[in-house]
């Protein structure tokens, strides 16, 4: 009997349980692949600074506190613009929506904040608003972000993915160096619109702070 | 047919296959007591019974077990 | 059998395996309880620089409790009725007790430097996904070592019948090993290109939607896989053993299994209702955690009609008080979980307190609660000596009631009340509520809930230290006990 069999041999009891396990994945998952994958008209890769900001933006884990995902309801289109569409996120990976809202969804915070706001934010939030309940992240004016790993990122979604980054982001050592020059100009955009001082410096030494990429990111969600 | 009507008759039917699965288990855990052809409450005991030297509740593997235990 | 007379149970490994769930609870909840705080008093986010965030803490407790506490309880209560219900020692087989032990270190080892690499922000971002890749394959080994001592057990079986625990614990091995490959594919960036940049860095194989799809249908079945399915079969050995009586109805256990098994896997999307995965997934993904009430509940009641006839055992063995209590948040937060996928009410509790609030009812009531009563009915078996201290277990029972019950309640509320803040307009449809309002309003429920935490905390201590004193201090037992754990 089918069943006697089932209850009693460890190998056919595994199988049998990976077969029902494995079928709401088959069935839910893998065939909307190709679909959700389709970027919206006119998208953009981030470009390598932007990508090192995505990447402070993971190790300081804002997403446990920050959604990037508007919902279709007139309150919140009202206070965060616009509902997400699935063609805006075709690059993110990892995805960064997050899943609770301790602070106020980011997901088109480029279109209502300004470097100015940021910086005073993340160096003191509680100078924004006092009831504010968010750490302060002054350690990201003295670190350096890691903009030659955003790179390698850059190049390596470009070439598993097709992510249409141009043909001059090659795997080598070399292109990296010649790419380099493009990421400094790019933070001191940012940065001329900052007033510390300690930033300013840092990038004359060719340094990146992590804040300059933080803001490069949080500026290019709209 | 597209992947996405593939995808709808699959789910369909491999979703009654397997809830009809579900209730001939039912039938079956109900019938096979009646039968005399196993009793699954018995199992239950393996917990309540498991010193290393009590005696196994099924001691015999599943290829060599004639299907018609005798319940008292 | 006369060759066993001299045979026992080998318990080197479950004990080795208590002491770490013992261990990592303590470092999860305190991190924890200081998370909580955290929300309520900002000021101790700064007492670790950097290092001590709420940012940074939060996958810091998230993985701790599950990796470590939760997934270390599973290993100690395996390695203790594994050998039980099957009738065979882990002495016979030296190989598994090897395979064993590398397997405790591995994974001893493994668990705090993952631990340690998340305080330093190396992460893969993706929730209860963090680690990156070199600790993801030592989670991998760590899971395949314990398939082979599973498989090896079963193979040199006394007891031909697979207990309905076993089966738990197989399709725990097995669904946690599906869903943790696919979630976690990654690419290293520094071995696809010339040794660019961080060696620890690695980027997810699927993009946006496709991602989050991945990710909670590994979110939502890590939770059916860690903390319901072995937890359930840790009740359905521990209660019948404890209690003397047996499973009320072994059927409907098959039964539930099974409905279990299938339904689970569908309700992955309920955490990602109104975003941008297809409707039609999330109307499934809802209709579907509704359906799983039933096989939950089905587990659920034949664990407490096990008790049928013997509800005295309730008012004087506190380890039954412990196991009951366990299956009423069981019941409670399968009824919790589907209500909170119903599309219009998630619609307000997505996003809120309310979901941290859901997850705690079922952990802190359902899983610890049913850890640490295992870990009471093993503890005089494998140290052979009875329970320190009765009265201690009574008043830890009392105060984390009540440090539960603080906690989902106030989360509750907080959550209800920020979602209906978050679009309240006033006549002219205008939002009534800038953001900061609805933080602003939360603080009274942030500092029960830190509270409750310190309740909760403190009675996992004393939970510790009743512990150790049995092993130290306890009376010695002469003889194993058959059910009912004797206690001072």
């Amino acid at each position: 009997m089918f069943f006697h069999w089932l209850e009693k041999n460890p190998f056919f009891f595994a199988s049998a349980v990976s077969i029902v396990i494995s079928f709401a994945g088959l069935i839910e998952i893998v065939p909307n692949f190709s679909q959700a994958a389709r970027p919206i008209a006119g998208l953009k890769p981030r470009t390598v600074l932007q990508l090192a900001g995505k990447n402070v933006y993971m190790k300081d884990n804002c997403m446990s506190c920050h959604s990037q995902l508007i919902r279709p309801f007139k309150a919140e289109t009202d206070r965060y613009g616009e509902y997400s569409l699935s063609g805006e996120y075709a690059f993110d990976r990892p995805f960064l929506w997050g899943s609770k809202r301790t602070g106020p969804d980011l997901h088109r915070v480029g279109n209502y904040r300004t470097t100015d706001w940021h910086e005073n934010h993340m160096w003191n939030p509680k100078s924004v608003d006092e009831r504010s309940i968010m750490p302060a992240y002054k350690h990201q004016f003295t670190n350096v972000a890691d903009i030659e790993t955003a790179y390698a990122e850059a190049v390596t979604v470009k070439n598993a993915f097709h992510t249409p980054y141009g043909p001059e982001f090659k795997t080598t050592r070399a292109a990296w160096e010649a790419h380099r020059p493009k990421v400094i100009e790019d933070a001191k955009k940012i940065a001329a619109d900052m007033k510390n001082e300690g930033v300013k410096k840092m990038l004359a030494e060719g340094k990146v702070p992590e804040i300059v990429a933080l803001i490069a990111y949080l500026n290019s969600l709209k | 047919m597209d992947i996405r009507e593939l995808q709808g008759y699959a789910s369909f039917f491999m979703t009654i296959f397997l809830v009809v699965m579900l209730y001939w288990y039912i039938v079956h855990l109900y019938r096979s007591e009646k039968r005399g052809e196993r009793d699954y409450e018995k199992y239950g005991n393996i917990a309540l019974d498991d010193e290393i030297t009590s005696t196994p509740v099924e001691d015999k593997p599943a290829s060599q077990r004639d299907y018609t235990e005798k319940n008292k | 059998m006369q060759s066993n007379a001299t045979l026992e149970y080998d318990y080197s490994l479950a004990k080795k395996f208590t002491f770490l769930t013992i261990l990592f609870g303590i470092l999860g909840m305190l991190v924890g309880t200081l998370i909580a705080a955290q929300l309520a008093f900002p000021e101790l986010n700064y007492l670790l620089g950097e290092y001590g965030t709420f940012s940074r803490l939060r996958p810091v407790h998230t993985n701790t409790v599950i990796f470590g506490f939760t997934v270390s309880g599973i290993f100690a209560t395996w390695f203790y009725f594994g050998q039980r219900v099957l009738k065979v020692s882990m002495a016979e087989s030296k190989f598994l007790m090897v395979v064993g032990n590398i397997q405790f270190w591995l994974y001893f080892i493994g668990a705090l430097l993952a631990t340690i690499s998340l305080i330093f922000g190396v992460t893969a971002s993706k929730e209860y996904a963090q680690y990156e890749w070199p600790f993801d394959i030592v989670v991998v080994l760590v899971w395949v070592l314990w398939g082979i001592n599973i498989m090896g057990l079963i193979g040199i079986r006394r007891e031909k019948a697979l207990y309905i625990s076993v089966w738990y614990y197989l399709a725990c091995f097995l669904g946690i090993a599906m869903l943790y490959l696919f979630n976690n594919m990654a690419i290293p960036t520094y071995f696809v290109t010339e040794g660019l940049g961080n060696p620890l860095h690695a980027v997810s194989m699927y993009a946006g939607t496709n991602d989050a799809l991945v990710q909670w249908w590994y979110g939502h079945n890590a939770v059916a896989f860690g903390f319901t399915v072995p937890i359930v079969g840790m009740i359905y050995y521990f209660l019948p053993k404890e209690s003397g009586q047996a499973i009320y109805s072994y059927k409907l256990s098959l039964l539930s299994f099974w409905g279990l098994m299938f339904v689970y896997l569908w309700a992955g999307s309920h955490h990602l209702l109104w975003s941008t995965v297809p409707d039609w997934m999330q109307t499934m993904g809802s209709a579907f955690s509704v359906v799983l009430i039933l096989p939950s509940w089905g587990s659920a009641i034949n664990m407490l009609l096990t008790m049928k006839g013997e509800w005295n055992q309730l008012t004087d063995n506190p380890l039954i008080k412990f196991m009951v209590l366990a299956s009423t948040f069981y019941m409670l937060s399968t009824i919790e979980g589907p209500i909170q996928a119903i599309k219009s009410v998630n619609a307000i509790a997505h996003f809120t307190d309310w979901i941290p609030g859901h997850v705690h009812d079922g952990v802190l009531g359902w899983v610890v609660f049913m850890i640490m009563a295992a870990i009471f009915h093993m503890a005089p078996r494998m140290f052979k000596r009875e329970i320190y201290s009765k009265k201690l277990m009574e008043s830890q029972f009392w105060l984390q009631t009540t440090a539960v019950v603080l906690y989902f309640t106030s989360m509750w509320i907080a959550g209800i009340t920020q979602g209906m803040m978050w679009r309240a307009v006033d006549e002219y449809g205008n939002l009534m509520y800038s953001f900061i309002d609805t933080v602003a309003v939360l603080h009274p429920y942030y500092m029960i809930r830190a509270l409750s935490g310190v309740m909760y905390l403190t009675g996992f201590l004393m939970f510790a230290y009743n512990i150790f004193k049995t092993m130290t201090a306890g009376k010695e037992l002469t003889a194993e006990p058959q059910f009912r754990t004797p206690m001072a």
